[in-house]
């Protein structure tokens, strides 16, 4: 059975699988985010908002062989939630990491997180959640890797570029610039109006450029 | 080679990582047959294709808060620049006799990993040099089979050359789109006339960066908004 995403996460809440239910996973996230165990979650192990989700795979699945990675595929088909995937990288299950990481996040697209254990795997997912909770509340405001789009005038770009036109200082490139307006003008400039604001050599390396 | 990468995979190495990267880059042409160009980046430590750049980050950068503004602004930065930014999260080198200094996990480090998901921006692990050139070439394998490539010639010569330093003084322009607007316009004349669609083609750049170039090209300088 898998869910395809129908789940509301109430507020700074994080909703666990029901096969959860005393683990370390389980118990050392108590206190720290409200945890709520429902049944019925299908192949996620936690939702933490209404779109982003966790599906732990522990040292022992990936052991195991290939199950996980069927799981991980009915998952990426059957759900369009945000899919972030923790995974136990201990020293038996280290060899294998690579492979995962080739198929998690290059072939599925998805997220993928190492752990050494279930304590730091709580420990991560509640980073996680209180990202999710500032996510909500003010959008890339608190996110010192969110680009925030800010305008820069132009004017200091547009005159170091041109002093990138041989024959051009920074004295000319503003004369240029002034007489002229924009790149496209300047491009567009026969020789001898360039002549009027250059000497005849410097006026004609920049008609050739 | 079936599965190969082919002869004309291509990465652009940015000079720095010849001192803090030797590893990497003798394993991309060594072990990999992949085409590093080195080049004066700047901006990222690697660009794969046209659209994505990748850096190099080592744990021990990740895991120390004195790091978090320098880091932030050039992750904003390749943002401005890139459509896709892919950072490299390698395991520092352990000397012999001596243990890793960072057994202990931080809440610091879970956060900072749990900004670079809410930003977007896909992580990779990696436990050596050797395993970092071997992730970039699965990544410029990717975006060449969803035909991102960058597939022109790397290296410009002569007043090519002038042209490309032109391109790259602008604003949010990458290394890459310069390439691009080199091999695909005969003039800057051509490119500064050309349209939207023309320059977003011709440099293989989203929509809205061709729109943010086009309007450059277009500014009318205003002098007084000069410092």
């Amino acid at each position: 059975p898998v869910t395809a995403g129908s789940i509301v996460v109430p507020y700074g809440h994080v909703i666990a699988n029901e096969k959860w239910r005393g683990s370390e996973v389980a118990q050392r996230l108590q206190g720290k985010v409200r945890l709520i165990f429902e049944d019925g979650l299908g192949l996620v192990d936690f939702h933490l908002s209404n779109r982003t989700c966790i599906l732990l795979i522990s040292e022992a699945d990936l052991v195991a062989g290939d199950e996980f990675k069927r799981r991980l595929v009915r998952f990426r088909n059957a759900s369009s939630l945000r899919g972030i995937v923790i995974v136990e990288k201990t020293q038996i299950s280290d060899q294998y990491y690579f492979g995962v990481q080739k198929f998690v996040v290059l072939e599925l697209g998805m997220v993928l997180l190492p752990v050494a254990n279930q304590g730091e795997a709580s420990q991560l997912i509640i980073q996680l959640v209180s990202f999710c909770v500032r996510e909500q509340t003010r959008p890339g405001v608190a996110n010192p890797f969110v680009l925030r789009p800010r305008s820069r005038p132009a004017e200091p770009a547009l005159l170091r570029a041109l002093q990138r036109i041989p024959a051009l200082g920074s004295a000319k490139a503003l004369l240029l610039l002034q007489r002229f307006g924009s790149v496209q003008s300047l491009c567009n400039a026969g020789s001898s109006e360039l002549q009027q604001v250059l000497g005849q050599s410097a006026a004609q390396q920049v008609y050739s450029f | 080679v079936p599965g190969g990468p082919s002869p004309s995979l291509c990465i652009l190495a940015d000079s720095r990582e010849i001192s803090s990267g030797p590893g990497v880059l003798s394993c991309l042409r060594a072990v990999h047959g992949l085409r590093v160009q080195i080049c004066s980046l700047g901006s990222s430590d690697y660009i794969v294709s046209n659209r994505l750049a990748v850096d190099r980050l080592l744990q021990s950068e990740l895991q120390s808060p004195g790091n978090r503004n320098r880091l932030g602004q050039r992750l904003q930065r390749l943002q401005g620049i890139f459509e896709r930014i892919c950072v490299v999260v390698e395991t520092d080198r352990v000397r012999p006799g001596e243990t890793s200094r960072f057994s202990q996990r931080t809440q610091y480090y879970d956060g900072v990993l749990s900004a670079l998901v809410q930003a977007g921006i896909r992580i990779l692990f990696s436990s050596c040099q050797e395993e970092t050139a071997a992730l970039l070439k699965d990544l410029a394998l990717l975006e060449h089979r969803k035909d991102a490539a960058i597939q022109v010639p790397t290296e410009p010569e002569g007043h090519r050359r002038d042209i490309l330093n032109f391109y790259l003084s602008i604003p949010n322009l990458s290394y890459a789109a310069a390439l691009n607007l080199c091999h695909s316009f005969g003039s800057v004349t051509a490119v500064a006339n050309s349209s939207v669609p023309a320059l977003a083609a011709g440099a293989r750049l989203s929509r809205a960066r061709a729109e943010d170039l086009h309007r450059f090209l277009r500014h009318r300088f205003e002098p007084p908004a000069l410092p």
